[in-house]
Order: structure tokens, then C-alpha cells, then sequence
């Protein structure tokens, strides 16, 4: 199949967008490269801590009159902005593929989801009312409204460019505060083009600003007094040691989603060719890169026939997915986001074997569609027999990685679940309505999938997460973010 | 090789309808006296694209099966299009329902298969399917004129 074009033809030098105005960066200069093709296709700043206070500014600056602007004006323009994004639909998906790696129904998938929390945030008229009584004693009435703060920082990861900042960036702008967005340094250009449609859409100068970079920015938005809030998607370590604690140390509101490491547990009575489909879509879309991705197969009960049955069709499904370059519009499965990602999976298929697990599907050995250099495709891997406490079971992996572990009845596959330290995304697959809702109730986790692989929740209702999942109060996407992005300011009244 | 991700089906739909569009707007050529008929067809396989394509962006999602929606074989709905110089009316209106025919099989089992994904897709094959049926009967009474 003939590959879909390229959005990326030129390698240019991106800027960063302060103010209004697309600035050159004085930062090191490092370059962002396609995983499939292994070419370079743009070049990003590492920008300066001064670079990055120069955005509060532009950021407070604009703040006052922002927010005056109107709920129903700024809804204005969040609409044109949505109508931009629908234009540039295709384009943003594929920027996304040649970026990141994913196939382009991955793209695109994540695109639409990044434009319903534009949807979402058109709704601010009415989702930032406040409540009033009357009456709270003789003669006197007392409100609440939510109120904005200031200046919010973004920080996107590298595994969804396009849609991650936009369960925080609408609701921030549409409640009247202003933000500085760090997307990835590995996948910078969806933020470009983000960033370009929101200039075009209308939003005043310094009301939505981008800063690329790395570590130092990082440090600089937490450190920096003119930041209010903070929202970060990322690795557990990084976000509970570094963005939850310094948050806290700083008086910084903050929101950090973090690692998982989801547990998918299959009844004996799932439909079977269901599940199967969509534990490929769970464990290896994405190519694993994804904080909902399954990780440990759980199948429960001792009908060792069924067992055999039922692994053995994963097994032949997972070996039929198509690898290559995801703007090929048959592939399954993309490469991950680079080499280093690539050789972390493969130390973890290395300690399943040390640990004793037994590999059925051995990703290491894999067939490109497409003449494209190997160096950061890998294959679908399924481990059997793995132990929930071994590192394989543990930890969080990041890579297209299926540990199948045996429990015996539904009780011990919830312990087995809630044994583990994250709780992101776990889900069952039956048909039986009782062990379903035993199961939503006993499991802890932030989202729970009931016969869905992938537990995301869509716009209008917060993207949870619970344990080393999650540090925070209030969650990215819907009302949640709305409460997050203002404070509740209450007036008590009377009139003499 | 077999059809999978949701993208491969709906530009699979799309080829075989501007296909289909280009052998109408020949045949319009070719008679004159059903040249409306075949305009209208063509224009409405064009229709169908965009109807098929606006239900897909519109709803996709990363959360459910996009990559792995189909197991459809191409050859199984290949059509011929070809319309040779000399072709007669009889002829070529055989084979524009032998072509309308393999559209619809196309498009049932594309409704039928991608059920898992949000309901507008499905429901958008479907719609194009009952089309395409009502058009085989067109074309059937054409023949017989």
C-alpha cells in the first residue's frame, strides 16, 4: 500500500511562541527524528530558563485582560479554534505518525480526542457558573464563582504530541487564565501547529504560549513564582519526586498523571474473539506507549482447556500484526518513539527470561512491512507464566509487552491487581453483569474498563488515576478541570 | 493482503467509488439519452465518499479496535470498470450492475465488521449498502428498457 504524503517536507528550526511573536530560541539546538524513517525532520531548542521567564511575562501581561474578556467571547473564539482543528484534521494526524511512530488511525484517534476537549471547553458560559442563597441570614445573600488564577504551565509527553496538552490547555484559557505549554522535545511540531492554529483562531497575544525545551524549563515553571498551576503527564519517578513535591514546596496547584501498569483480567465466560481483538488493540496499540495500555494478562479459572484455547488465539492474533511505518495505512503497529525506548523493552524481555516467565511470542524476531531501518521497531511479545510480583509483572515497561498470569478465581485476580502499586486503567472482560460490577467495586483504580481495553475516559469526564497513578486532587478534562483551573471565590452581601 | 485497520477500509470505499464514478461519467458519455442518470450516479458515489469518510474522522477513537477493524480481501471486491470502445448499452449496463453488485457485498460486509467501532461508521456503510440495492433495481429496470 502506497504511503499517505508526508505533512513534514523540510527540516526547519522551530520556535518557540511568546507573546504573540514566534521567537528564535538561544538554547541548544537538538534534532527531532522520525522512529520509522530515522531522519531528521525538524530541529528543536532546548530553550533558557530567562527564554522561559520571558513567556511568564508575556503570560501575566495578558492575563488581566483576558480575563475580562467575556466567558461567551472567549467560547468564540475556542469555537473558531475548533473549526481550525477540524481543517487541519488530516494534517495534524500525520504530523503526529511522522513524529511519534504511531499508525495514522492511532493519529487520528488521538486528534479527534484532543478536539472533543475544544468541544467541551466551548461549554464555558454555563460550566463556569457559580451558586447563589439568599438568605443565609436576615437580609443577607452570599455567592460562590469560580474565579481564574493567572498563569498555568503545561507539560506534554512524548507519547500523545497532540492530545495530551489539550485535556489541560482549552479548560485552562476558556476560565480566563493564560498558559505556557513545554510539549515533548521528542515530538515538538503538534504543538507548532497547534500553537499556529491558535494564533489564527484569535486568542490574544501571551494568552496561549509555547516553550520548548527540556529539564531547565521544567525546572524554571516550577520554580517560577508567576506560575499558578501546573499539569504534567509523564513517568511515576518524575512526576511524584520532581512535579508533585516541588509543586507542593512552591504553593503551586498540580495535576501529575504518571506510570501504570494495567491489569486486564479475562473471565471465562468473555466473549472470546471480542477480548481477543481487543486486548490487541490494548497491549499493542500505540505500540505500548500508552499510560492505559494493558500490561498483565490476567485469566482466570482452572479449566486448563480453555486456558490453551484462549491463549493460543492471542498468540496467533498478536503474530498476524502488521509492523511498519504508520503512514502506511495498513500497518498495526508502529515502531517506539526511539532507540532508547526500544532497548528498555528489550532489557525487560531479557528479565522475564532471567526471572523465569516463559515467551511465547518473542518480539525480538519481527518482520518490517516497508524497507525502513529497525532501530526502534520491535515486535509484539507475550510472556506466560509470569509472576505479578516479578519486575516483568511489576513494573511499568512502556513497550508492546503481554505478561499472561494464571489466578484461580476472580477474588484472587482483584488481589493480584490491587497488589500492585499503580492503578490507571484495569478492566474485565465477561459477560456477566454480577462479576463486572464486583469487579468495578472491589478493584482500585482511576479508570476502570468493563469489556473496554482501553479505559479512556472521553472528555466530559475526568481522566483519573489512583495510587502511583496519580498525585494530585482534581483531574485533567470535564468539570474536574474546570474546578482545577479556578478558585472559588465567595461574596457575602448586605445592604444597609 | 488483507484489509485491517479502519483507514485501509475506508479508502478501499473510496477507490472503489471514484472507480465506479469515473466508469458513470464515461457511460453518460457513451448514451446520451441516460447521460442524467449516469451524472446522477456519479455524483452521488462522490457523495457517498464524503459520507463515509465524515462518519469515520468524525468518531474515531485510539480507545476501541481502528487498527484492527476488517479482515477483508480486496481481490474479493475487485470491479471492472473498463468500458472498451464498441461497448453496447446492454453490455455495459451488465456490467455496471455487476460492479454495483460487488459494492454492496463490499459495503455489507464492511457495515457487518465493523460494528465494534462507534455506531456512525457501521451506520454509514449501511447506509451506502441500502443505496447501492436500490440502485441494482435501477438499473435492472434501465436494462430492460
Amino acid at each position: 500500500m502506497a504511503l499517505l504524503e508526508e505533512p513534514i517536507k523540510e527540516v526547519k528550526v522551530l520556535k518557540n511562541y511568546i507573546g504573540g511573536e514566534w521567537v528564535e530560541s538561544k538554547g541548544e539546538i537538538v534534532d527531532v527524528v522520525n522512529p520509522a524513517t530515522m531522519k531528521t525532520i525538524a530541529k528543536v531548542p532546548i530553550s533558557t530558563a530567562d527564554e522561559f521567564d520571558a513567556a511568564v511575562q508575556a503570560a501575566q501581561a495578558a492575563y488581566p485582560d483576558w480575563r475580562r474578556t467575556t466567558p461567551l467571547a472567549r467560547s468564540r473564539i475556542l469555537f473558531r479554534f475548533k473549526e481550525l482543528l477540524e481543517e487541519n484534521f488530516e494534517k495534524a494526524s500525520r504530523i503526529q505518525t511522522q513524529e511519534h511512530g504511531k499508525t495514522i488511525d492511532e493519529s487520528r484517534g488521538e486528534t479527534r480526542r484532543g478536539i472533543e476537549n475544544v468541544e467541551v471547553a466551548c461549554g464555558i458560559p454555563t460550566l463556569m457558573q457559580g451558586y447563589i442563597s439568599e438568605d443565609v441570614a436576615h437580609g443577607i445573600d452570599e455567592w460562590c464563582m469560580p474565579t481564574p488564577l493567572g498563569v498555568f504551565g503545561i507539560i506534554g509527553p512524548f507519547n500523545f504530541p497532540w492530545m495530551i496538552p489539550l485535556w489541560s490547555a482549552p479548560y485552562a484559557v476558556a476560565t480566563g487564565n493564560t498558559i505556557i505549554i513545554k510539549p515533548s522535545s521528542e515530538v515538538p511540531n503538534s504543538q507548532v501547529l497547534l500553537a499556529e492554529l491558535a494564533e489564527e483562531a484569535g486568542f490574544p497575544p501571551g494568552v496561549w504560549n509555547v516553550v520548548h525545551g527540556g529539564r531547565t524549563v521544567v525546572n524554571a515553571m516550577l520554580e517560577h513564582p508567576g506560575i499558578k498551576g501546573v499539569t504534567f503527564v509523564g513517568s511515576t519517578p518524575v512526576g511524584l519526586d520532581v512535579i508533585y513535591r516541588k509543586c507542593g514546596e512552591t504553593g503551586k496547584r498540580v495535576i501529575a498523571q504518571c506510570g501504570a501498569k494495567n491489569f486486564m483480567t479475562i473471565m471465562p465466560d468473555c466473549s472470546v474473539d471480542n477480548t481477543v481483538a481487543s486486548m490487541m488493540t490494548s497491549f499493542f496499540g500505540n505500540t505500548g506507549q500508552r499510560c492505559l495500555a494493558a500490561a498483565n494478562a490476567v485469566i482466570v479459572g482452572e479449566d486448563d482447556d480453555f486456558y490453551k484455547e484462549f491463549v493460543g488465539k492471542v498468540v496467533a492474533a498478536a503474530s498476524k500484526i502488521k509492523i511498519g511505518y504508520g503512514l502506511d495505512e495498513s500497518v498495526q503497529m508502529g515502531p517506539l518513539r526511539d532507540r532508547a525506548k526500544k532497548e528498555n523493552v528489550l532489557r525487560y524481555i531479557e528479565i522475564g527470561l532471567s526471572e523465569g516467565a516463559d515467551l511465547l511470542l518473542d518480539g525480538r524476531n519481527f518482520t518490517i512491512q516497508g524497507d525502513y531501518p529497525d532501530d526502534c521497531f520491535i515486535g509484539p511479545t507475550i510472556f506466560e507464566n509470569v509472576r505479578p510480583d516479578s519486575r516483568l509483572g511489576s513494573e511499568e515497561i512502556f513497550g508492546p509487552v503481554m505478561s499472561i498470569m494464571r489466578a484461580k478465581d476472580l477474588d484472587e485476580a482483584i488481589r493480584i491487581t490491587n497488589a500492585n502499586p499503580f492503578g490507571n486503567g484495569h478492566s474485565i472482560f465477561t459477560q456477566s453483569g454480577a462479576a463486572a460490577r464486583y469487579y468495578q467495586y472491589n478493584v482500585v483504580s482511576g479508570n476502570v474498563g468493563i469489556n473496554i481495553g482501553i479505559t479512556a475516559p472521553v472528555a466530559f469526564f475526568p481522566f483519573s488515576g489512583m495510587k502511583d497513578s496519580f498525585f494530585g486532587v482534581l483531574h485533567t478534562q470535564g468539570k474536574e478541570a474546570i474546578r482545577f483551573f479556578t478558585e472559588s471565590k465567595v461574596v457575602i452581601q448586605r445592604w444597609f | 493482503m488483507a484489509l485491517n485497520t479502519c483507514s485501509e477500509g475506508i479508502s478501499f470505499a473510496r477507490e472503489l467509488e471514484e472507480a465506479a464514478a469515473g466508469m458513470y461519467e464515461r457511460l453518460a458519455e457513451l448514451f446520451p439519452a441516460d447521460a442524467e442518470t449516469f451524472r446522477g450516479y456519479a455524483a452521488a458515489n462522490k457523495k457517498n465518499v464524503s459520507n463515509v469518510e465524515r462518519a469515520y474522522f468524525g468518531v474515531i477513537t485510539d480507545a476501541l479496535e481502528g487498527c484492527y477493524a476488517f479482515n477483508i480481501e480486496p481481490e474479493d471486491y475487485s470491479i471492472d470498470v473498463s468500458l472498451p470502445e464498441g461497448t453496447g448499452r446492454a453490455e455495459a449496463l451488465a456490467k455496471a450492475l455487476a460492479v454495483e453488485e460487488t459494492m454492496l457485498r463490499y459495503y455489507q460486509v464492511a457495515a457487518e465488521q465493523s460494528k465494534g467501532l462507534m455506531a456512525d461508521v457501521p451506520r454509514a456503510f449501511t447506509l451506502v449498502a441500502r443505496k447501492r440495492a436500490e440502485r441494482i433495481e435501477e438499473l435492472k429496470s434501465l436494462a430492460a428498457r
